[in-house]
């Protein structure tokens, strides 16, 4: 394989694993926050997809109609994500595990059957947005501006993420309810709050993620356990839990699924199995997360 | 103090028996059942028996051991898949392919459980996940081997076996069959094993029970019965298709033994066939099946976490308990 394919093949996985590391670093700060897996984070990404396709094709007229989506149509996932976790999820933490699995899993029923009723079951395509919708030559070879913009938003995200955990009140504050929640509780906390900020914060980027991703894939329904599928890959790989662990492990995962994809087309998800797998034998914890 | 002993190991002698009285009378309307209703109603009938075999099979797991496997699907779409090449491909005699279903199913959970067992709680859930999805991203994808979207389509069933009552007759053997086998394996001492493992896991390892293993050889029983599920179908539908091993057929089972209870030997029984006739019904008046379903799992694990036998079983025991302090 030559060098300029070579970097072609690093770039495109990084920019589908920064796309995917928005969704999953959602799912891992909920769960090691308020220790609940959401199934239903897909769908967040499904919705946010969604919204940008509708958003588009409404504010068609206006110029820079996509980059109005990406402010609004996250924020629409939020409040959603808000409803939800005051609704419905907020009664669900004490509860047994199986029963926290099968109810975020009844939302992501909802949330697909509203999309279908919505939206149809035809697949829908956004067009790229100016003025990223051209190539940038990188060593001799052809590669779209939006990916790299892709995987720069991805960083960007990482370490405005990392920052706030590392140097904030409101970071310190969710380190700590991860920690020992009934001890912070006695300090003063609002707890329950901080669930919400979490799973609202987790909400926009999942919606974020679907926005952004939508000009590079096909919208359509289905997309939502593909996405989860993937996520929990990153999570198992990196660690459930872990910020730097959704990080590497997406970078990991968008690596191995843009080599696989050279080797086996169709089947390029199986040699992310076979990668988890592996973590799994030798380090069951994940590559950045703790032994319980 | 023995006095009451004694009461109590005659009443539970009595209620065996009596519990004994009640199956054979309950499974004399489901002999009865092909001439009774139409061949409509009798296809829901086989669904319902094959949902049953699959959801108890996999409450040996949820409910008796606590595991929570969320993706049986791909194993019970590997006992489909075994028993629909086998006759396809090969000619097999019908016996052998549906013996062989389950076999494969239990190689297979064999296979996976490997890994799985490794994680506990929630990991082992994900994992149980990830790989039904491998299992369906194979079978979906993989044209020249299972027919990918596709499936696999017209397999040849013997002639005795084609008439819908003939079916049905053999369904509901091969169900009591399994389900005395469940019974069997929750009242051994290897059940008993497992009920503890689920109460307290650590406890169960320090009095010297090798757990590891232990969840392994669950994790292949509970294979094998979702095989005998997934071979049984494939010889009701003459078809296999690959979303057989997407979660949301895994999911069904798992609600089915939600929804009747999975505390409770005779749950996933209640849980399956309501599931199924919940599902024809409401598909009857409408496309968005998944929006009711979605609303059943919500108010299911929000109020009726004991599911419906849990929750008869906990009015009748309140009743019980009035009885015995008045008396």
């Amino acid at each position: 394989m030559s060098i300029e394919a070579l970097i072609m093949q690093v770039l495109s996985g990084l920019s589908t694993g920064m796309m995917i590391f928005l969704i999953a670093v959602g799912l891992c700060l909920i769960f090691g926050t308020v220790r609940v897996l959401n199934m239903a984070h897909g769908s967040m990404y499904m919705l946010g997809a969604f919204l940008c396709f509708w958003l588009t094709s409404i504010l068609s007229n206006i110029a820079g109609s996509f980059w109005w989506t990406v402010i609004l149509a996250p924020l629409g996932v939020a409040l959603f994500g808000l409803v939800l976790e005051v609704v419905l999820f907020r009664r669900l933490y004490p509860r047994e595990m199986i029963y926290q699995l099968i109810l975020t899993f009844g939302v992501i029923l909802l949330v697909s059957d509203t999309c279908k009723l919505l939206w149809g079951v035809e697949f829908h395509l956004v067009p790229y947005p100016r003025p990223l919708n051209k190539a940038v030559t990188i060593l001799g070879a052809l590669f779209p501006t939006y990916n790299i913009f892709l995987i720069i938003i991805g960083a960007l995200i990482f370490v405005g993420l990392w920052a706030l955990m590392r140097y904030t009140r409101l970071g310190r504050i969710i380190r700590a309810v991860t920690y020992n929640r009934e001890m912070v509780s006695a300090l003063g906390v609002n707890v329950p709050l901080t669930y919400t900020f979490v799973f609202v914060l987790a909400c926009w980027l999942a919606g974020l993620g679907g926005v952004l991703t939508a000009p590079v894939s096909a919208i359509t329904l289905g997309i939502d356990a593909t996405i989860l599928i993937e996520c929990f890959i990153i999570a198992v790989i990196g660690g459930l839990g872990s910020l730097t662990g959704a990080f590497i492990g997406a970078i990991i995962f968008g690596l191995v699924n843009s080599f696989g994809i050279l080797i086996a087309p169709r089947l390029a998800i199986c040699f992310n199995f076979i990668l988890m797998a592996v973590v799994l034998i030798i380090r069951p914890w994940g590559l950045m997360g703790k032994p319980e | 103090m023995v006095i009451r002993t004694q009461r109590k190991e005659f009443m539970k002698r009595i209620r065996w028996s009596s519990s004994k009285i009640w199956l054979l009378i309950a499974l004399a309307p489901l002999i009865a059942l092909p001439f009774l209703i139409g061949e409509g109603f009798l296809s829901l009938a086989i669904e319902m028996l094959i949902m049953i075999i699959a959801a108890c099979g996999l409450n040996l797991m949820m409910g008796y051991s606590g595991m929570v496997n969320f993706g049986p699907a791909g194993l019970y779409a590997v006992g489909a898949y075994t028993t629909a090449l086998l006759l396809v491909k090969t000619g097999a005699p019908f016996g052998f392919a549906l013996i062989a279903g389950p076999v494969a199913a239990a190689i297979v959970g064999a296979i996976v459980g490997w890994f799985c067992v490794r994680l506990t709680h929630i990991y082992f859930a994900l994992l149980t996940l990830a790989f039904s999805q491998l299992i369906f991203t194979i079978a979906y994808e993989w044209y020249s081997f299972t027919g990918g979207d596709n499936g696999i389509v017209g397999i040849p069933v013997p002639d005795f076996l084609a008439p819908i009552d003939h079916y049905y007759y053999f369904t509901l053997a091969i169900t009591i069959v399994c389900l005395g086998l469940i019974w069997i394996i929750i009242h051994s001492p290897f059940g008993k094993t497992m009920q503890a493992y689920r109460e307290n896991p650590e406890r169960t390892e320090f009095i010297g029970i090798d757990t590891k293993r232990y969840r392994l050889k669950i994790f292949v029983l509970h294979s094998f019965f979702l095989g005998v599920a997934g071979s049984m179908y494939c010889g009701f539908n003459h078809n296999v298709f690959a979303n057989y091993a997407h979660w949301l057929k895994g999911t069904d089972f798992i609600i089915a033994c939600l929804l009747g209870g999975m505390y409770n030997f005779f749950g996933p029984v209640v849980g399956a066939a309501v599931y199924i006739f919940l599902e024809k019904l409401v598909m009857s008046y409408t496309e968005y099946w998944l929006f009711v379903l979605g609303f059943i799992i919500i108010l299911l694990s929000l109020f009726l976490s004991g599911g419906i036998v849990g929750f008869i079983a906990e009015k009748f025991s309140t009743i019980r308990v009035k009885y015995d302090t008045q008396g």
